[in-house]
């Protein structure tokens, strides 16, 4: 594998051929703001956070960090007054949109912004299309971007409540301004946009304790399943907490039967 | 009795099996030809069809079968594509004396055949004129708007039907095919385009050899990709060519893939082309039923197909990597992968996308020599370019000039300069990627050419060219653009969606005469950031418009914002009209002419305007013979 010899904000570095920008100034602890990215997602590169200059040739290049692939050796500059003065563009302009994300209140901070400049155009959503691509993933098709020109935005199909989503979550967790809510009511679970129901899904009742329940999914796991298969929609038929208890009781009586001290328990081990 | 459908179809010929076949079969179709025969070339592009151009055609074709010739040719009605002179359609010009009419009408049919066909007497009122003249120009290759043209990409628009292969054939189409299939290696096909210097006419003016020679190094499937989107407003040099002369292109794009080792093509045609793909379609069927296209192409083992994808009807999508994610039937966004499609495109593989003009310059390249086609235009910008001449000028159309030409002599000498008694305020070119050039007050002229519009703040684009009257607000201009963008941004990328809604609502405010001090420095603040840090070629070129106004006419800026005036009268809330008593003759004409009779005056007196009727519907000012109604 050919080394390429970068030059990081004015220090030699080393990197692999083909690695992006934001993963080696990751690996020397130089930090690069981020909006859009996920380790776990390719790169949509829309919420433009991450621009960083790149000289390769002659001439310095404005990139974005989180897709650009080193194939060369070159400089690469993540913090200069352009890019400084790009990004507070960016946040003020985010922060018109989305007010309230202490993400965005953060960033405004660090990079001096006049929240005054542009008046608020309260949309809460920042655009930055994580959650329709973890959705893809997931269930490839309940939330995706829909509208015309600027005035695109996070839907379902044809505006109406999705038939397709599985309840797992992801867009809820993965949303970098917190903008998507999750409710479970009345043995449903609901996706909350923009103040909407995006969908409702059935939540299956636990043969065992009784109670509703839905897939609580963590995104870790999520995002390692991803790109692999997609996640089997919700069929077990006792609900998570049950099933660990009935797990627990299982392994306990296989090596504690012998002891005498799960006896009282005996009928619900047996409902697993 | 003699019929002169010398190039009649014959649904029995045969496939054409071999390079010399191909040369066999034209000159079979030549010695058909009757030069002295009698033509009736009726335009039949888009523009003259919405006028009445096909019923043209049938009613030619009822009379001529209705009179009995006694041995003398009875002459073919041949329907072509667009002559570029579409303000005047329907065109008919008459062969082999070159006669010019326009305006045709169906009534206006057996005149032109019982008068100018049985007894070559011209017809006066459907001859051209140009403005300011009372001289007629009879004939087509007179008219300066011709005449002062270099039709080279454009030749056989208007000469031949583009429903009909052999038509095509005779005038040399597949030749250079033939040429490329027979005696070139596909190096020397690259090497031959690379010395042309032909530069991409889709937009950004990449070297076309160049282009070709990288994919051709790529390893696997290859793609061959016509650009026929075509969404900036106003434009139509590709549909024109693509409903006049579709084999040029299609010869071209085989050219191409015997070049870079491909056999798949893709035409991507905007969807609000129907002409434009019912003539591909045709012609592609036909081309393959003779074996010029599809498999073992004139017997030579080498295979080309192309299909047509019609396009998402969206701007966007002529960007490349939407355009391949969009044949891919996925949604035309752009992708943001920092590799060019030469290398990974449509579906993965290396994928050669030119523009329709590119492709359609390839076969006469390839017949007449890199040399010869250089011999056009400049040292930098080579050949020659389409523009579609619109706005405040006399002719408009579609124009073909040698790259590096003035502007002024397009302006002038092709468009006949500016109607009305205006003059001139500037030229806008390259579309909502563009800008304008102030010629001719604070630039006096450019040469045409791919730098120098860049030095003027624009660019070449592929060819849309407006010319701009003294009645021009530039910020409106501006503003016109982008809200173009507003509805044509994919809307992904931050930069691009907020900034054009930015940059929307600041010239909304400064039209509406809300402008603040500072505006126009927030303007450009926005703008450059937009230019640098958005994702594909539309954000990334979204504010040139806006920043070319600024940079020329500021003063325009500065008067709507500090004076609340519009200079040009456009922008309603910031002008009203007087008339000027000491050049008022009180004629009465603008009186007549008011809608909402706010004039009031007497007779050769001065006429006043109440301005609390005034609707500022311009009829008074366009009207005034003496220019005495004034714009405060
Ligand atoms: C927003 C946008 C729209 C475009 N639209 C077109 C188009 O309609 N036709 C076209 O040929 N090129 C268009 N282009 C340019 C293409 O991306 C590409 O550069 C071109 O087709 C390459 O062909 P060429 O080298 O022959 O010019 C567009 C570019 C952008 C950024
Ligand atoms: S909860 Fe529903 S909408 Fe959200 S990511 Fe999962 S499937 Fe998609
Ligand atoms: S809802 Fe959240 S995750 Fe989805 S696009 Fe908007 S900001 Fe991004
Ligand atoms: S620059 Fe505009 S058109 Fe291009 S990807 Fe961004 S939002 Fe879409
Ligand atoms: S601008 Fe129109 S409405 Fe106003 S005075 Fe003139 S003609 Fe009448
Ligand atoms: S994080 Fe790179 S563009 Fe959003
Ligand atoms: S359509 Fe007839 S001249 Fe353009």
């Amino acid at each position: 594998m050919k080394v390429l010899n970068i030059v990081l904000n004015g220090k030699a570095v080393t990197a692999k051929m083909g690695q992006t920008i934001l993963e080696l100034a990751r690996e020397h602890n130089v930090f690069i703001p981020t909006l859009c990215d996920s380790p776990a997602l390719e790169a949509a590169a829309m919420c433009r956070l991450c621009t960083v200059q790149v000289i390769e040739g002659k001439w310095p290049k404005f990139v974005t960090a989180c897709n650009f692939p080193l194939r060369r050796d070159a400089e690469v500059v993540t913090d200069s007054p352009e890019v400084r003065h790009g990004r507070k563009l960016i946040i003020e302009l985010l922060m018109a949109r989305c007010p309230t994300s202490p993400e965005l209140q953060r960033l405004a901070v660090d990079y001096g912004c006049d929240l005054e400049r542009f008046a608020p155009l309260n949309d809460d959503c920042v655009v930055c299309g994580l959650c329709t691509r973890a959705c893809e993933a997931v269930t490839g098709r309940t939330l995706s971007l829909a509208g015309r020109g600027v005035a695109i935005h996070v839907d379902t199909a044809f505006q109406k409540a999705s038939e397709y989503c599985i309840g797992c979550g992801a867009c809820v967790q993965i949303c970098p301004v917190n903008k998507i809510a999750m409710e479970d009511v009345d043995g449903e679970r609901r996706i909350i946009l923009h103040g909407k129901i995006a969908s409702r899904v059935k939540l299956p009742q636990c043969t065992s304790c009784g109670k509703h329940f839905g897939p609580v999914i963590d995104l870790q796991q999520v995002m390692e399943r991803m790109g692999e298969h997609k996640i089997p929609p919700p069929n077990a038929s006792v609900c998570p907490e049950c099933s660990r208890r009935n797990l627990a009781i299982k392994l306990g009586k296989r090596y504690f039967e012998q002891y005498g001290v799960f006896e009282d328990e005996e009928g619900q081990a047996n409902a697993g | 009795m003699i019929e002169a459908t010398q190039v009649a179809t014959s649904p029995e010929v045969n496939k054409i099996t071999s390079p010399a076949g191909l040369d066999i079969f034209r000159k079979e179709l030549d010695s058909k030809l009757d030069p002295n025969a009698p033509l009736l070339i009726v335009c039949c592009g888009t523009g003259c069809q919405a006028a009445g151009s096909s019923e043209v055609v049938d009613k030619f074709r009822e009379v001529l079968s209705g009179i009995g010739w006694g041995g003398k040719v009875i002459p073919l009605v041949k329907p072509t594509g667009c002559h570029g002179f579409c303000s005047r359609g329907p065109l008919v010009i008459i062969e082999p004396q070159d006669l010019f009419y326009q305006r045709v009408t169906v009534d206006d049919v057996e005149d032109i055949v019982n008068k100018t066909i049985l007894n070559n007497e011209v017809i006066r009122k459907l001859q051209y004129k140009p403005a300011n003249s009372k001289e007629v120009i009879p004939r087509a290759s007179d008219i300066p708007y011709y005449a002062k043209q270099t039709r080279l990409v454009l030749k056989n628009i208007g000469k031949v039907d583009p429903t009909e292969i052999n038509d095509s054939i005779v005038r040399g189409s597949y030749s250079a095919l033939a040429k490329v299939l027979t005696r070139m290696s596909p190096d020397q096909v690259i090497d031959e385009v690379a010395n042309s210097k032909l530069r991409g006419r889709g937009g950004a003016g990449f070297p076309t050899g160049l282009k070709w020679e990288s994919c051709a190094k790529q390893e696997g499937t290859r793609y061959v990709i016509c650009n026929a989107d075509e969404g900036d407003p106003g434009a139509f040099m590709d549909r024109s060519l693509l409903e006049g002369d579709p084999h040029s292109v299609l010869e071209g794009m085989a050219i191409c893939a015997y070049a870079v080792g491909s056999n798949r093509g893709y035409m991507y045609v905007r969807a609000e082309y129907p002409l434009a793909v019912k003539t591909l379609t045709a012609a592609i069927r036909q081309a393959e039923a003779l074996g010029l296209l599809g498999d073992n192409i004139m017997g030579t083992g080498f295979d080309f197909k192309v299909t047509i994808s019609t396009g998402a009807g969206a701007f966007i999508c002529g960007e490349s990597s939407a355009l391949m994610a969009s044949l891919e039937g996925k949604v035309g966004r752009p992708r943001p992968k920092y590799i060019r499609s030469v290398e990974k495109g449509f579906r993965d593989c290396p994928s050669n996308l030119n523009n329709v003009e590119t492709y359609a310059n390839i076969p006469d390249i390839i017949t007449n020599g890199g040399d010869w086609y250089k011999s056009f235009g400049t040292e930098r910008s080579s050949g020659t370019k389409v523009f579609a001449l619109t706005g405040n000028v006399y002719n408009i159309g579609l124009v073909e000039v040698p790259m590096g030409i003035s502007l002024m002599e397009i302006v002038y000498g092709i468009g006949g300069g500016i109607p009305n008694k205006r003059s001139l305020k500037g030229v806008q070119t390259g579309g909502p990627s563009g800008g304008c050039i102030p010629i001719p007050h604070k630039i006096p002229d450019i040469n045409v050419g791919y730098g120098k519009l860049a030095e003027a703040g624009s660019i070449m684009g592929s060819g849309g060219m407006i010319v701009m009257d003294e009645d021009t607000c530039m910020i409106e201009v501006a503003r016109y653009f982008v809200n173009f963008l507003v509805e044509e941004s994919c809307g992904q990328c931050t930069p691009c969606r907020e900034g054009l809604i930015r940059m929307r609502e600041i010239l909304n405010r400064i039209t509406q005469g809300d402008g603040k001090e500072g505006d126009v420095e927030l303007l450009d603040e926005i703008g450059n950031f937009t230019n640098n840090f958005s994702l594909c070629g539309l954000g990334t070129s979204a504010a040139n418009p806006v920043l070319s106004t600024i940079r020329f006419f500021r003063d325009e800026y500065d008067a709507h914002i500090r004076d609340k005036k519009c200079p040009a009268g456009v922008c309603k809330p910031l002008f009203h009209y007087d008339i000027e008593a000491e050049t008022c003759t009180g004629c009465g004409l603008c009186k007549t002419k008011c809608p909402v009779k706010a004039i009031t005056g007497e007779k050769k007196k001065t006429h006043v305007i109440d301005q609390s009727l005034c609707i500022k519907c311009m009829e008074c000012y366009k009207n005034c013979k003496f220019r005495s109604v004034k714009i405060m």
